[in-house]
C-alpha cells in the first residue's frame, strides 16, 4: 500500500542519512492526515462484499475480522471471489493509526 | 374463582391444584443468565489478543465479551475470575457453555476451576391464545400491575410467589422474567393463567 511504500522510502532515506528521523515522523503524520481527508472526501469508487464472518476481535480500539468465502462487487460490473480475507480496521479520528 | 383481593395472589389453598395441563403455549425459555466463579485471575488484554471472537473495550465495560457458536452463548469474563454466561436456551446448555468457556481459558494458559454455578435469571415466552383486557386486570389488581399504554403496550405484573415479573400483552402473549429455575416458570404460569382468564376479551 501507499503508506507502507512511504514508510520504506523514509527508512531508506534515514539509513542513507539524507533526512532526519524527526522529519520522517513529521512526514508520516502529514501523510496520515492527508490520506484520511482524501479517502473521506475525494475517492468515489464503491465496493461491496458479502461473506461469512469466521472470526472477529476488538482490542485496543482495533477491529480484526477474518471473513471466508467472500464475493466482491466493484462498480457493478467487476466481480471476483476470495476464499479468505483479513480486515484490520481502526478509528478514523485516531491520528496515531498506522 | 373470584378475583384475589388479599396481598398474596396465589390461588385459594382449599382449591384443588389443577392437574389438567393449561391450554397455554409454552413457557419456552428464550434466555438464561447465569454466573460462575472461575477461581483464577485473568489478563483480559491477553485474552482479547489470543482468543477468537472476543470484544474487549475496557473504557466502556470492564469485561471481555466472548461468543461461542455451539452452544450459542455469550460469556462475560472479568479480570477477577467471575464469568457470566448469557443467551442459552436451557439450563443444561448454560452449564455446557460455562464448561466450554472454562476450557477455552484453560487452553490460553490459565487454570480455571468452575465453581458456584448459579442461574440468575430465566426469561421465557408463553402464549395464552386469548385476548386480554389489560385495563380490567389493572383495575382489579392495582397492587400488582403497572400499565401505562402510552409508554409501553404491555402490562407489568409482579408475582409474589415465585418472585417474578410477567409482561402481559393484550394479544395474550406473556414474557416471564426473573425466574431462577424451570419450576418457577411453571408455577408462575399456573398462578397467573386463572387470573388472566377472568379478563378475557370475549
Amino acid at each position: 500500500s501507499i503508506g507502507l511504500a512511504l514508510a520504506d522510502t523514509l527508512d531508506d532515506l534515514i539509513g542513507s542519512r539524507r533526512i532526519e528521523p524527526q522529519l520522517a515522523i513529521r512526514i508520516m503524520q502529514n501523510f496520515d492526515q492527508s490520506i484520511a481527508t482524501v479517502l473521506g472526501e475525494k475517492v468515489k469508487a464503491r465496493m461491496t462484499f458479502k461473506g461469512h464472518l469466521d472470526t472477529y476481535r476488538f482490542c485496543d480500539e482495533v477491529w480484526t475480522f477474518i471473513i471466508k468465502d467472500i464475493h466482491f462487487k466493484m462498480d457493478g460490473n467487476n466481480q471476483f471471489d476470495a476464499e479468505k480475507i483479513k480486515i484490520v480496521a481502526c478509528l478514523a479520528k485516531d491520528k496515531t493509526a498506522a | 374463582m373470584s378475583p384475589d383481593t388479599s396481598r398474596s395472589n396465589t390461588p385459594n389453598s382449599r382449591e384443588p391444584i389443577p392437574t389438567t395441563p393449561l391450554p397455554i403455549h409454552g413457557p419456552t425459555i428464550s434466555n438464561i443468565v447465569c454466573g460462575a466463579h472461575l477461581n483464577c485471575l485473568f489478563d483480559l488484554h491477553h485474552i482479547a489478543l489470543s482468543a477468537r471472537n472476543v470484544m474487549y473495550n475496557p473504557k466502556r465495560f470492564p469485561a471481555a465479551v466472548i461468543r461461542h457458536r455451539r452452544p450459542k452463548a455469550t460469556g462475560l469474563v472479568f479480570a477477577t475470575g467471575k464469568l457470566q454466561v448469557l443467551g442459552c436456551r436451557s439450563v443444561s446448555d448454560a452449564v455446557l457453555a460455562c464448561r466450554r468457556f472454562a476450557r477455552m481459558l484453560q487452553k490460553l494458559g490459565y487454570q480455571p476451576r468452575l465453581e458456584d454455578f448459579v442461574v440468575q435469571n430465566i426469561v421465557a415466552n408463553a402464549d395464552t391464545r386469548m385476548l386480554i383486557r389489560l385495563e380490567g386486570l389493572q383495575y382489579a389488581h392495582p397492587a400488582f400491575c403497572r400499565y401505562e399504554p402510552e409508554i409501553f403496550p404491555g402490562l407489568v405484573y409482579s408475582i409474589m410467589e415465585p418472585k417474578m415479573t410477567v409482561l402481559v400483552f393484550a394479544g395474550g402473549k406473556l414474557v416471564l422474567l426473573g425466574a431462577k429455575n424451570e419450576g418457577d416458570l411453571e408455577k408462575a404460569v399456573k398462578v397467573l393463567y386463572p387470573v388472566l382468564t377472568l379478563f378475557r376479551r370475549s
